[in-house]
Parts: C-alpha cells; sequence; structure tokens
C-alpha cells in the first residue's frame, strides 16, 4: 500500500530492490527501511511477544521500542525500523528467541577520533549544535543512528509556527534540508565530522574537559569501533513516544502516530485504510491531517482531556475536512486477533473514569497514540548527570543550567532530551549548547550571541502555549542552582 | 519521623530485606533504612550466581545451606525469584588448580555435595558452546545444584514478606549517624527524623565501612569497581554458569535469553570509581569469545558496575563487634553475598532474636583480624 498522490511530497518511481521475508520474494524501493518495504507489501507482524506469543508489529518506527526484531541477512536483532533496504537481503521472522549470528563480520580494531566536541544526536537540536560550535571554531563530530541527519524533521511535512528567524512558515522536511546543507559545507571545510549508522555506546570517563565515549558504526558485514576522546558533549538525542494501556495495544496495527507519520512522510508507505487518533495535541492533529492529505480516512480523534491540547487552527483544519474531535474519550480496548479490526471507544467522566454504557464500537485497521513523550535520557542517566522527575518536562530530565550545561562540567542537554517541547526551541537549545560549549572551551567569546540566543528562546516561549515549557524549564534550572542533596 | 524499632537493619539489598523478613517472623518490630531503593547497590548490580564450591568450609557449608532455602524460597515467599539450578561449571586451567579443586571437591563432598571433576573432553557435555582448547582448560569441576536466581526478585520478595510481617521498609533515607549511650547503641538518625533502637543492623554494603566509623569501629573493606555486561537476547544455549579463578571471568544465560557475565579489568584499582572502562569492553569480548567463538557476532546491550566490599580474606564480617553493644556487622561479603545471605540471615537473626551463637558467626566475627592470620577464600571470579 503506497501512497499514489500526495499534495506536498513526490515519491516519484524510486529504483526497486528485490529481497525475501521468509524466503518469499518480495520487491521494495530505494530510500525504503525493512520494515516500510514489509509494510508496503502488507506485512504488518514482524515480532512476537516473548512472553505471551501474540503478534506484533512496530510501535515507534525510530528505532527506540525493540518490537520490530528481525532476522537479516543472519544477523539477529536487527531494528527493521531503521535498517534501509538493500537489494538481495533476506529477512526473516524470529521464533521466541533469537537464533545466533551466522554471517561472517569484518572486525576492524578500535580508532580513536580527538575532537572539541561531540554531538549525540542529529535531529533539530543536534543539528544546530553541531552547526554553531563548528561555525565557532571548535571540531565536531556529529553521531547519529540513523541512515540520514534531521531527526523527526525529516518527516514533517507542516509549516512552522513561531518567528520567522526559526524559520516559522517553512516546512520540517526543508528546514531540514537547510540544516543539513549548512552542516554539508562545514563538513568541507573540515570542521565537522558527520557519522550516520552509528551509536553512542557509553561513556567511559569524564573528567573536567575530558570525556571518552565508544561509538560503534555497522555497515552491513562490517563494524567500526571508535574511541572518542572529546573536551565537550552535546546530548540531543530525543524523545520516545508514550504507550497507553489498553487491552491489544501491542497489536500490529496500534502505532505510534509519529511512527505513521514516518511511514507516510518518509517512506510513502500508508499505515492502513482507516485510522483511529488517540490524542488532539498538536501531534494527533498534525498527523491526522496529514493522514488525509496521504489519502486515508480519519475516523475520529479522541482525547481524554475536556478540551484539545493543540493549537486550534489544526483542529479547525480537521473539523473542515469532517473529522469529528471527542474530548473527554478514550480508547478502551482494541478488536481483532492478529491486527486491528476495530476498536472500542468509551466517554470518560470528570475524573478520566469511563463511563458506563457509553462504549462505542468502530471499525478501523489502524490506531494511532499521540498521547505524548518521555525524553531519551539513558545516555545521560550513564554518564552520571543529575536527573530530576519534571512532570512538566515529560519526565525525568537531566538538571541543567541555562546555557545548557548538566550537573556534569562539559556535559550539555538540549531538545527534547531536556525536556518535551517543540522542534522551534529545541534548534534554540541546540545553539546555545552549541555556544556555551564553544565558549568554555575558549574557540570564541560571543556572549552577545548567547544572550541573544536566550531572547529568541524566551520569545519563542512566550503565549500560553508555551507556559507548560516556561515551568518546566523554570524548575529545571533552578535545581541546577542549588547544589542537590547528595543521598 | 518520630519512631523506635526493636532492630534497625541499614541496607536494603539482599541481606538486608532477607533479614528484615526473618526477623519479623521471629516477631520482631524491624525498620530496615535504605538511602536509595531496594537492591540498588551491589545486590541490584551482581551476576545472581548461586555456587556451592567454595575453597572454605564456611563458605561451603553457607552456600550448600543457603541453596536448600532458595530451593523452597519462591514458594515460602509466594511470588517466583525465578530460582533455577543449571550447575557451575569451573574451569581448570594448571596443575595447581587441579591439586586445588581435588582438595576442595574432597571438602565439599565431605559435607555431602554432589560435585565431580570432569575430564576435558566432557566440558562441552555441560556447556555445548565452549572450545576447550580456546580456553586452555585441562579440567573442570562441576556442581549441578548450583545455579541462579533473580537479585532484584529475590529482594523484592523478602521485602514484600516482611512489610507484610509488619516490617517498616524505609527507601530514599539515608543515615546521616547512629546514636550511642554509654555501652551500646541507642538510635539511628537518618535525614528523615530519629529511630530509637537498641540493634542496629550494619547491612550497607560497600557503604558499611562509613556506617562503621560513626561508631568509630574499624571494618577491613576495601571498594573494588566491578564490571559486568549483558548480550543481546539469544536462543537457549546452555544451562550453567561458566567460571575460571585464572582469567577471573564468569557467565551464564539469564531466563530471558541474554548472556550476563564479568571479568576483572587487567589494572584494577580500589575506590569508590563507578564509571564502566573501556578497557573492560575490550578485554571481556576478547575472553568470553576465547571462551565461546560462537558468540563472536554478538552484540552487547549494556554494561554496568557495581562494587564489592573486600575484606582481607575475603569472607564476610558477621555478628557483634567489640565496641557498642546491639552493633551488628553483616557486610564484606567481597563478591558473594548473594548466594550465602539466606543462610548468613538465618544465623544473624538466631543470635539478634534468640542469643544463639554458632560455628561459623565466631569465626568470620571482626576479631578474627586481630593479629591472626586467616584462612583465606581462594575460589573468587569477578
Amino acid at each position: 500500500m503506497r501512497i499514489q498522490s500526495h499534495p506536498i511530497l513526490d515519491f516519484q518511481q524510486r529504483k526497486k530492490l528485490a529481497f525475501s521475508f521468509n524466503a518469499q520474494p518480495l520487491v521494495g524501493e530505494q530510500g525504503d527501511t525493512i520494515a516500510s518495504a514489509l509494510h508496503a507489501a502488507g506485512i504488518t507482524t514482524l515480532t512476537h511477544s516473548v512472553r505471551y506469543d501474540s503478534p506484533r508489529g512496530f510501535f515507534c518506527g525510530i528505532g527506540k521500542c525493540s518490537s520490530c526484531l528481525m532476522r537479516v541477512n543472519g544477523i539477529p536483532n536487527v531494528r527493521t525500523c531503521i535498517a534501509p533496504l538493500h537489494e538481495g537481503i533476506r529477512v526473516e521472522t524470529q521464533g521466541t528467541y533469537a537464533g545466533l549470528p551466522d554471517a561472517e563480520f569484518q572486525t576492524h580494531s578500535k580508532t580513536t577520533i580527538r575532537v572539541d566536541v561531540l554531538v549525540v544526536g542529529a535531529g533539530p537540536a543536534g543539528l544546530c549544535a553541531a552547526v554553531e560550535a563548528a561555525s565557532q571554531g571548535a571540531t565536531v563530530l556529529l553521531v547519529d543512528e540513523n541512515p540520514s541527519v534531521g531527526g523527526q524533521l525529516i518527516k514533517q511535512t507542516h509549516k512552522f509556527f513561531g518567528s520567522k528567524k526559526e524559520r516559522a512558515g517553512t516546512r520540517g522536511i526543508h528546514i531540514a534540508t537547510e540544516l543539513e546543507g549548512e552542516l554539508r559545507g562545514l563538513e568541507q571545510q573540515g570542521h565537522v565530522r558527520v557519522m550516520t549508522e552509528a551509536t553512542v555506546i557509553g561513556c567511559y570517563e569524564r573528567r573536567a574537559e575530558h570525556h571518552r565515549f565508544g561509538v560503534v558504526q555497522r555497515e552491513q558485514y562490517t563494524s567500526y569501533l571508535y574511541d572518542v576522546q572529546c573536551r565537550a558533549a552535546i546530548i540531543a538525542c530525543g524523545a520516545m513516544e508514550n504507550m497507553v494501556l489498553f487491552p491489544g495495544n501491542d497489536l500490529p496495527g496500534v502505532y505510534g502516530a509519529g511512527a505513521v507519520q514516518t511511514l507516510m512522510n518518509v517512506y510513502g508507505v500508508k499505515p492502513g485504510n482507516r485510522v483511529l487518533m488517540v490524542g488532539a495535541g498538536n501531534v494527533g492533529l498534525i498527523v491526522s491531517y496529514q493522514l488525509l492529505q496521504a489519502g486515508i480516512a480519519v475516523d475520529r480523534v479522541v482525547e481524554a482531556a475536556p478540551i484539545i491540547g493543540g493549537y486550534h487552527v489544526h483542529a479547525a483544519k480537521l473539523r473542515r475536512c469532517g473529522v469529528p474531535i471527542h474530548t473527554s474519550h478514550s480508547i478502551k480496548e482494541v478488536l481483532g486477533d492478529d491486527k486491528v479490526q476495530g476498536a472500542v471507544v468509551v466517554a470518560l467522566d470528570e475524573h478520566w473514569r469511563p463511563k458506563p454504557g457509553s462504549e462505542e464500537r468502530i471499525t478501523c485497521d489502524t490506531i494511532c497514540l499521540a498521547v505524548g513523550l518521555t525524553p531519551s535520557t539513558r545516555l545521560l542517566a550513564q554518564i552520571g548527570a543529575h536527573q530530576s522527575f519534571i512532570p512538566e518536562a515529560g519526565g525525568t530530565v537531566a538538571v541543567h543550567d541555562q546555557h545548557m550545561q548538566t550537573s556534569i562540567k562539559g556535559v550539555y542537554v538540549a531538545g527534547d532530551a531536556s525536556g518535551i517541547e517543540e522542534a522551534s526551541t529545541a534548534m534554540i537549545e541546540g545553539k546555545i549548547a552549541g555556544l556555551a560549549a564553544a565558549v568554555s572551551l575558549g574557540r570564541t567569546k560571543n556572549q552577545k550571541l548567547l544572550s541573544q540566543y536566550h531572547r529568541d528562546l524566551e520569545q519563542l516561549r512566550a503565549g500560553p502555549f508555551g507556559e507548560k515549557p516556561r515551568i518546566a524549564k523554570t524548575k529545571i534550572t533552578q535545581l541546577a542552582e542549588v547544589p542537590h542533596a547528595r543521598v | 519521623m518520630n519512631r523506635k524499632a526493636d532492630v534497625v537493619i541499614i541496607g536494603g539489598g539482599i541481606t538486608g530485606c532477607c533479614l528484615a523478613y526473618l526477623l519479623s517472623k521471629k516477631g520482631l518490630d524491624v525498620t530496615v533504612v535504605e538511602k536509595r531503593y531496594l537492591a540498588s547497590g551491589a545486590t541490584g548490580a551482581c551476576g545472581a550466581g548461586i555456587r556451592q564450591q567454595w575453597s572454605t568450609r564456611e563458605n561451603a557449608l553457607l552456600a550448600i545451606q543457603s541453596v536448600k532455602i532458595f530451593e523452597r524460597l519462591s514458594s515460602e515467599l509466594g511470588q517466583d525469584i525465578e530460582f533455577r539450578q543449571g550447575g557451575y561449571l569451573i574451569a581448570i586451567h594448571t596443575d595447581n588448580e587441579m591439586e586445588q579443586a581435588e582438595r576442595n571437591v574432597a571438602m565439599q563432598r565431605s559435607l555431602g555435595l554432589k560435585v565431580d571433576i570432569l575430564e576435558p573432553e566432557r566440558l562441552t557435555d555441560v556447556v555445548p558452546i565452549l572450545d576447550v582448547k580456546g580456553m586452555k582448560a585441562i579440567g573442570a569441576t562441576f556442581c549441578p545444584t548450583d545455579g541462579h536466581a533473580n537479585p532484584f526478585k529475590t529482594t523484592f520478595a523478602y521485602a514484600d514478606a516482611a512489610r507484610k510481617l509488619g516490617a517498616t521498609i524505609l527507601t530514599h533515607t539515608s543515615v546521616v549517624n547512629l546514636k550511642t549511650t554509654q555501652k551500646a547503641v541507642s538510635g539511628v538518625v537518618t535525614n528523615q527524623g530519629t529511630i530509637r533502637t537498641p540493634v542496629v543492623v550494619n547491612a550497607a554494603g560497600v557503604d558499611a565501612k562509613a556506617i562503621a566509623e560513626m561508631v568509630h569501629i574499624h571494618l577491613p573493606i576495601t571498594p573494588f569497581r566491578k564490571e559486568i555486561m549483558a548480550t543481546e537476547r539469544l536462543e537457549p544455549l546452555f544451562d550453567a554458569m561458566v567460571i575460571s579463578f585464572t582469567d577471573g571471568i564468569y557467565f551464564s544465560q539469564q531466563k530471558e535469553g541474554q548472556i550476563v557475565g564479568g571479568i576483572p579489568i587487567p589494572e584494577e584499582h580500589s575506590g569508590f570509581l563507578s564509571t564502566p572502562t573501556f578497557e573492560f569492553l575490550s578485554h571481556m569480548s576478547r575472553t568470553l569469545t576465547r571462551y565461546a567463538p560462537v558468540l563472536r557476532h554478538v552484540n552487547m546491550l549494556r554494561h554496568w558496575t557495581g562494587f564489592y566490599d573486600v575484606t582481607p580474606d575475603a569472607r564476610p564480617l558477621l555478628g557483634p563487634v567489640k565496641g557498642p553493644q546491639g552493633f551488628i556487622q553483616c557486610s564484606g561479603f567481597s563478591g558473594h553475598g548473594f548466594m550465602i545471605s539466606p543462610m548468613v540471615c538465618q544465623l544473624l537473626a538466631g543470635f539478634i532474636a534468640d542469643n544463639k551463637t554458632s560455628e561459623v558467626l565466631e569465626t568470620l566475627n571482626l576479631s578474627r583480624f586481630k593479629g591472626k592470620t586467616t584462612d583465606r577464600e581462594l575460589s573468587v571470579v569477578g
């Protein structure tokens, strides 16, 4: 099920790639991941639950959950949602457990890389951090586990709001291209090295101006281990989509809204034909509209809160297209044994409890969960940065000062990893972290620019929709000011 | 907070929670004080192997009796602690090791343990993925009733059972000081208030030394950072825990399929460093794949550190001390506390509640280090 026509995106005929799935010959397209090619061929069951042996499809679509692990060319546990499709590969489902690898890998001995700044994650925050630090004269290594840079911008076909300076009016996908252009320019001048399909596996030393990270880069049958020694590190590894608990929430067809956005807007594959959207925040509203643009029906949007959380302009657009938004409603359960065939939605009372008798069965083949994000903070936790639970930031985040520096000197955080917000603010946070790192390393003294970035950030957070991040960031920076009680 | 208790246990790891359960069962009012969360220290970081093959009689006895308790623990506590008996295979590399193994096996058999010395060609009968030549083994000892349990589930099961019997467990509560009268302990000062008590058990793991300093008792405990890793999940490949005293390696496969194991890095320093090292990554992967070449292309998923609380003879410090009365030690386990905790705690509970002493408690008292040389536990890995 490929998208045939689209008002913004052009999925012109891409090169066909033959591959096999459980010995059955299939054809995908250049630019697909393994999972997107399988979806296009109508295969949505990728794994089985270890505990219940029930079928599972992917959930996050961006390599953060583990429900798409398959065996590829004899390599077990491959994250097929981010693994690029190649001509002739052999894709197999795994049993309850993965068998041992039977591929022959080439391995290389460890290589040491010394840079001023390591940036982890090439989304809006990481890209801006890398560009900023490199423009100020620092040497930068940018690492991302995806095949391309841009993070989640590469699926955002909508125009950004905010200020013109932060590229309001430009579509996310074009911002990604612009930022990548700046990055590649700096790369050509030798200021930045970009490493994709690479994972930062841990921090092994942390001293003032000397941090040591392990990075593994894997290209098919070759893996490289890098010993990265840097004077500062900027962690911008984004966020993961939240799950809600209801019977059947792991059936193939129940996806994170962001995963569906990736599938449609990056790979040109339809998730299904009729969707129930859970959550009326900006993600839920925007993805619903983008589903319509891709020619997919949206049955309705249900929102547990009594009010719509996202911008009303998005909600109004959806309503004009005839998609009802039911506030104080939620999903009760999924219908279907092997895949989604429908759902039961239910009205909620003022205490968010289901109202008995209000259940309604609806028919759909896809359920999108747009119920918020959780910051990805595991690397920061491993580094030992002090963390705190800040509900307004979306969960546990690394405490950081206004220059985005964590409790570990020389370790910075930016973007969703530092508290859930949006791409525009993530970009400024990235610039602040990149510039602050360059200043602390003596590469520049541009305090004026730093103050300017702080003002830009304040401006973007002004207004009612900036209230939550304002509270979150105030709490976080206040925590950074007091030496925390060591327990 | 204004509380009192018959016994305050400092430390919510395996021994603290096990002791809380046993003392509550004896009708005492117990409070556990844990500075972070349950099993947040060495217990939660450990490999959780359960081995009876020791070189000193006390450790072997404690472990044999502990296994008997582990065998019925899930049903006793009403929660599955995932105890499995896949055996321990201890590689023998040199003639010296073979002689020591023969002595150990004779002593272990005299205690009723079923343990055998295997010829090199029999090693793969037990663990098929081993490369006997690569690991340079001339044999191995094997005890089929050794095994493994889930350290979190075991600790939580003990804690839940203790709570049901009335114990109070205070997490995120740290001990600031100990109160004493002229001769005895009288209370524990925490960051949440003071608890009056005539008995304080020091089960604080690597922090036990700092706790004892509060009443001017010096415990000869040295912290050592130990590293451990888990691979991605794989099909069931072997049941036993494989260990080697020569190489210091240990590894086993968990129920969920991941292989968990550790090894000391070549240059290990004592201290409170907790950062994982690059050296461990390469040393562990080189040694593990020498033992089991089929794991050559398997991914390591996680890598973390924990502390061994090492005493001069690698044996625990148990029971009362010369100093304030009611200050009981339950520390210095030197990396093998989890596996002997059920029996150690049973002996300590008998001492605290019924004033019953035992040969093991006498032998493992702090006073053993006063000008005497002690039997050293030789069978230590990791």
